[in-house]
């Protein structure tokens, strides 16, 4: 009887997963494209713009190779270079963990090192993953203006087997810390959406507004399991995000309160883009914006609300008001965090959608704080930095220092058995090869006491560099206790020599080692949204419902190497041969001379007459010598002449070193 | 040096003295001479030095000489002068076939009728001047068959069907030679006017009552469909000139078509492009390919309106677009018209766009210059490509919804787009559009294929497309070789050498089947011709500026050089001269003594 109860079960789900599976397929046969912003205050007076934008694609083989609204370029690089996921993100500024958070899915999955950061995975046999690596760099970087092209070269990018993410070796990984990022490397990317920057939300992306920001990230990320052997193709997901950080204008109301606080500034969307939203695109499926105030900052709003109750609570016509702040457009929508248990609070996002607004009736937010209030960002368990030690041009030290940020943070998937609680860490760090890091000096200090390597990692695989071939790669997984304060790693390196093609237009700015990657394994970031089929439509939000790993990226160390004097070659060339050609001249000269000859000749201009000049300087080299000077008699004529000689040179040499003193 | 230098020329006064001083001989003059004989010792050691550099001189050239891979300068020059002196001619073949002709009404016998054609056909093709490149040679041949009647076994001849011509175009075809060009005469008692036919094979016919005293008009007919149809495609002067054919430097051609979407605020439209490459396209893309490599992609794009305004026609109630704005239609700012991964390398992108103008200047009309519209309303532009202006059928009732809905565009409407751009594709590779050709002696009616392009347009672009490809494998290599030549301190590498041996091959494999008239090999040599030289004159190591310059060898050698040579020269020259005074000197004792 249970048998049949759990046959019957087994077939309603069965029948039940068919069905969705069905639904699901209905609704991906078509191309959809989707645009989001996400607006959230910030602790220290700033405001983060997180635009999302989402092109997904049904599978070729079912769906022929035209589109009308995925981009044809990028259908072509993931067809041509058999592209399984790829990411590449230009950025601007430093992401500042303390203060704009690290733990919560739009910093973990944002939050990028400076420069560009390219990594791929390929679909193609091991052997060939190097080529496409190289071919894909180049088309990249005639795609977005950028010199991704040099992450050609095998010293510029790595393999990470199991620390930045897993996956069968087809993985590569390269970034360019110093690459600059401008507006030549926006408008390739807004040429992929279908409405570019003409409609939409994109429209607020004002490049001088965008570019005066804190932070700039523009971040591509590519899915496609198109080239899957067993044919269960989804199509391709283009997801193309900005996370711009900005420091609203004050406006008029800021002043400060009774308690001595400031007010937080308020801002609108105009203040902060100088333009508005006319409309939606008229491609996407849906477009909306939202505005985001994180856990702490809603049970601050709690605690206020608290004290104010039985005050006015009125929406007046013009705003849509909270006893903290207030907003110019009521929200289409509050969407609520599920509270859940781990979790101290739970974050709010007011919806608003773009739909209904035109050129003529543009959509222009405005937020303005009525209480002043003081809150902080969920921080990651642990804030990662990392510094060089050391002087001189010879030899230092990395060090990665891990502080805990004392959060309350449960800690899921922890071993907890026989009582004891381990945080695993995930270290990833790439180093170029003229940088050479000595593997063997890694000492690992927790609550600063040295530690033994066997207790504390787990883990570790070393790829040490090679002259001019590959960088160095250390992947490594630590093993902290809970209740660490703080951990150190310092690792001693050489520095190496270029050669002087390999030295860089500016090298005496110094060399930079990119960021390392540290991925805090056992933590989960994700909006604890409540189940709604409403939410999944809209890609930002079933973003962050994803379960995104925390990570954090290191600063990215500028090291300086010697640098030779890069005219020297051809002075050595010239010395050399100056001299070679003075000793060739007087061996030459020395070989034909006839030194009778000129003794007899000496001999007889002496005794024609003897020069006042001539005389003068024996005369003032035996004062100096506080010898008496005898006048020159014929017969050490010879000897006085060579005498003379020497005394011109040395007073050349003497002056020449004179002059070159005081002119440097 | 200086003291040194001073030396020897006042110092033959003591030497001597010195030298003799006890000699009691009067007649000495130690001031002009001396008694013993100058020595060899001192110039002989400075000429050594001397010879030991300038014999060390050729090792150092050989050791800072740079690689070069030989090429054939002699042969490159041989090949750009045979192709510049003479264009490639191709041998053709014409056949001339009679039927219903009754024995006794041709007054000749077939050799004379061969002729009489053959001299006719002469004086068509251009005297004076050369030939056209790619266009048959004079020793064409002209046969004759009398009676052709057996074409028509097997075949119905009822002219009263609808679509007779290709029946009976197709008959031929089955029944004719296809290596030479025919043009059949069926002599028809029931038909009064004259009718001829240039069918889409390597034929044509023509039909009527032909008496007896038409026979020299009809003779000078068959030879104009000869020489102006099927040797120079029925094109005329201003057409586009075989040198800009559309075909990349590596034979490939990619055709990308857009549809724009002026403003999707307006309406959004679709295309099923997957239909129509399969329908429309396909075909076109195979009858092309012994040409070039054709492939095919597709894009849409929003928000692109015009670079250029149109105005309003109250009479037309329509938006008219006057040729002289056309260069300004095309709106590179906001046209993102790609460039794809497909026409990587030196291929060729053809750009074909369908515009769908928005709410605000619809339905909008290109204006011809003499006042008229253009019946396709489009545009092309050589070697970029071309355009059409596709006005939605909804254009006068908008609804003044702010979400319009996709709309596909239907099919029969894509189908005349794409006729359009058949159209224009043969225009961008020279060829007319028109269904008829109007030569001197009447009008012949062309039958279009549904392919896009008829066997004997092909034969003719194919014979072009050969000869443009030569010439520029002739140009290429000689631009390649005077720039090697000028450069003498440019590294060539291996490859380039073998790139320009193949190519010169290729070339020459070219030319004999070009004189053989095999077309479609010469055609495929001749792209492998090109496509090789060009691989050799872009060469990445031929890019590269950082060659070693005579500039740079010179600033490195000089600071060692010249103060040496300064030093071995003067040494040797001072020595030389010292001998010649002693010499003097000695010569003129040895004088007096005796």
């Amino acid at each position: 009887m249970i048998m049949d109860v759990r046959l019957i079960l087994l077939f309603l789900l069965l029948l039940f997963a068919s069905e969705s599976l069905a639904n699901e397929e209905i609704v991906e046969k078509d191309e959809d494209f989707s645009e989001a912003l996400l607006l959230r205050p910030l602790p220290d007076r700033k405001v983060l713009a997180h635009f999302h934008f989402q092109s997904r694609l049904p599978p070729t083989n079912l769906h022929g190779r035209h589109h009308h609204l995925f981009p044809k370029s990028i259908f072509q690089l993931v067809q041509k270079f058999h592209l399984r996921e790829m990411e590449l993100s230009f950025t601007q500024g430093r992401w500042n963990y303390e203060r704009w958070g690290g733990y919560d899915p739009i910093a973990s999955s944002n939050a990028k090192p400076p420069g560009v950061e390219l990594w791929a995975v390929f679909d193609v046999p091991q052997h060939q993953v190097d080529a496409h690596w190289k071919n894909l760099t180049h088309a990249l970087s005639g795609l977005f203006c950028a010199s991704i092209n040099f992450l050609e070269h095998s010293t510029t990018y790595a393999t990470p087997e199991w620390s930045f993410r897993s996956s069968g070796g087809n993985l590569k990984y390269g970034t360019l810390p110093r690459e600059a990022v401008c507006t030549e490397n926006l408008t390739p990317w807004l040429k992929l959406l279908p409405c570019r920057d003409k409609a939409g939300l994109s429209a607020l992306m004002n490049r001088p507004s965008i570019y005066r920001g804190y932070y700039h990230s523009q971040r591509l990320h590519l899915m496609s399991n198109e080239f899957d052997s067993n044919g269960l193709s989804s199509g391709i997901v283009l997801d193309q995000t900005l996370t711009i950080v900005l420091q609203p204008n004050i406006l008029g109301t800021g002043g400060v309160f009774s308690s001595g606080s400031t007010l937080q500034p308020s801002w609108s969307l105009s203040s902060l883009f100088g333009r508005k939203v006319g409309g939606r695109c008229v491609l996407s499926k849906s477009s909306n914006v939202y505005v985001q105030l994180d856990q702490n900052l809603v049970s601050e709003l709690q605690k206020v609300g608290k004290e104010n109750e039985g005050s006015h609570h009125d929406i007046s016509e013009n705003f849509w008001s909270d006893p903290s702040f207030e907003m110019s457009v009521p929200p289409d929508k509050k969407i609520r965090e599920v509270e859940s248990l781990d979790s101290g609070g739970s974050s709010i996002l007011y919806e608003f959608s773009v739909e209904n607004y035109s050129d003529s009736k543009p959509f222009d937010l405005g937020f303005r704080w009525k209480v002043p209030l003081v809150w902080s960002c969920q921080q990651a368990p642990l804030s990662v930095s990392r510094y060089l030690m050391g002087s001189g041009n010879e030899r230092g030290s990395i060090a990665i220092s891990l502080k805990s940020n004392r959060m309350s943070h449960r800690m899921k998937n922890v071993d907890n058995n026989a009582g004891e609680c381990w945080l695993r860490v995930d270290l990833f760090q790439v180093v170029p090869w003229y940088v050479k890091v000595y593997y063997h000096t890694l000492k690992i200090f927790i609550d600063e006491e040295l530690q033994s390597m066997a207790d504390t990692v787990e883990k570790i695989r070393v790829s040490p560099s090679e002259d001019k071939g590959l960088p160095g790669v250390m992947e490594m997984t630590l093993r902290l206790p809970c209740g660490v304060r703080s951990a150190a790693l310092t690792l001693e390196f050489d520095k190496g020599f270029l050669h002087i093609d390999e030295y860089p237009p500016d090298a005496n700015q110094g060399f930079d080692i990119p960021s390392a990657v540290v991925v805090f394994g056992d933590f989960e970031t994700s909006m604890h949204l409540a189940d709604d089929d409403s939410l999944n439509k809209i890609p930002l939000l079933s973003k962050l419902r994803d379960n995104n790993r925390v990570l954090a990226y290191t600063e990215v160390l500028l090291v300086p190497l010697t640098t030779p004097d890069f005219s020297m070659p051809y002075n050595v060339i010239t010395i050399t041969c100056t001299v070679f050609a003075l000793y060739f001249g007087s061996l030459l000269n020395a070989l034909r001379r006839r030194v009778g000859e000129e003794r007899r000749l000496l001999k007889s201009k002496a005794s024609k007459k003897t020069s006042q000049l001539s005389l003068l300087l024996p005369k003032l080299f035996a004062k100096l010598r506080r010898k008496s000077w005898e006048p020159p008699n014929q017969s050490s004529s010879s000897s006085s002449f060579n005498y003379k000689l020497i005394v011109k040179v040395l007073l050349v040499a003497g002056l020449a070193v004179v002059w070159q003193y005081y002119s440097s | 040096m200086a003291e040194i230098s001073e030396a020897p020329a006042p110092s033959c006064q003591n030497d001597k003295k010195s030298d003799q001083p006890s000699d009691p001989s009067s007649d000495f003059d130690p001031e002009t001479m001396r008694r013993t004989k100058p020595g060899l010792k001192r110039l002989i050691l400075t000429l050594s030095v001397l010879f030991s550099f300038l014999l060390g001189l050729p090792f150092l050239l050989k050791s800072v000489e740079i690689y070069r891979s030989p090429l054939p300068f002699t042969d490159i020059d041989s090949l750009s002068a045979a192709v510049e002196s003479s264009p490639i001619l191709f041998p053709c073949h014409f056949h001339a076939v009679f039927v219903n002709f009754p024995a006794t009404s041709s007054s000749s016998s077939g050799n004379e009728l061969g002729f009489s054609i053959h001299s006719r056909m002469r004086k068509l093709f251009p005297e004076n001047e050369t030939p056209v490149c790619g266009s048959c040679n004079n020793n064409f041949s002209v046969s004759v068959t009398l009676d052709g009647s057996t074409l028509l076994n097997d075949f119905t001849y009822d002219r009263n069907l609808e679509n007779f011509d290709e029946i009976w175009d197709d008959h031929l075809n089955s029944v004719l030679n296809k290596d030479s060009y025919t043009v059949v005469v069926v002599n028809r008692e029931d038909v009064e006017e004259v009718r001829a036919v240039v069918g889409k094979h390597r034929h044509a016919w023509i039909e009527g009552r032909i008496l007896k005293e038409d026979e020299p008009e009809l003779l000078e007919r068959i030879a104009e469909i000869f020489v102006k149809v099927f040797v120079n495609g029925g094109k005329e002067e201003g057409s586009i000139h075989g040198e800009f054919m559309p075909v990349g430097a590596d034979g490939r051609v990619v055709l990308s078509f857009n549809l724009l979407n002026a403003d999707p605020r307006d309406w959004v439209y679709d295309w099923d492009f997957q239909w129509i490459e399969e329908i429309l396209l396909a075909p076109i893309v195979e009858t092309l390919r012994p040409l070039a490599d054709v492939s095919v992609e597709s894009q849409v794009l929003y928000h692109t309106p015009k670079s250029s305004f149109s105005y309003w026609d109250d009479k037309l109630t329509s938006h008219v677009f006057s040729t002289k704005d056309l260069p300004f239609f095309v709106n590179s700012n906001e046209w993102h018209l790609d460039t794809s991964t497909a026409a990587g390398g030196r291929s060729k992108i053809l750009q074909f766009v369908v515009y769908i103008p928005s709410s605000r200047e619809c339905p909008l009309l290109l204006q011809l210059p003499n006042e008229e519209f253009s019946p396709t309303n489009g545009f092309i532009s050589p070697m970029w490509g071309g355009v059409v202006v596709w006005n939605p059928p909804a254009c006068l009732n908008v609804s003044e919804s702010t979400h319009p809905h996709r709309q596909m565009i239907s099919p029969k409407a894509m189908k005349k787009v794409f006729e359009i751009f058949t159209g224009q594709l043969r225009q961008l590779f020279g060829l007319k559009s028109d269904s008829f050709f109007a030569g001197a002696s009447g009008t012949s009616i062309l039958l279009a294929s549904e392919r896009g392009f008829t066997e004997w347009e092909l034969d003719v672009l194919s014979r072009q497309h050969t000869c443009f490809n030569l010439l520029q494998c002739a140009t290429t290599l000689g631009s390649l070789s005077r720039l090697v030549q000028s450069l003498p301190r440019m590294i060539i590498m291996d490859e380039i050498g073998k790139q320009v041996k193949f190519s010169l091959e290729a070339a020459k494999l070219t030319l004999r089947n070009a004189s053989l008239g095999i077309y479609d090999a010469a055609s495929v040599c001749s792209r492998q011709a090109r496509s090789l030289a060009e691989d050799a004159f872009y060469h990445p190591s031929m890019m590269s500026v950082s060659y070693y310059s005579f500039e740079h060898c010179f600033a490195v050698y000089s600071p060692f050089f010249l103060p040496v040579s300064l030093h071995v020269l003067l040494a040797v020259l001072r020595e030389w001269k010292r001998y010649k005074q002693e010499q003097k000197k000695y010569l003129a004792w040895t004088n007096v003594k005796i």
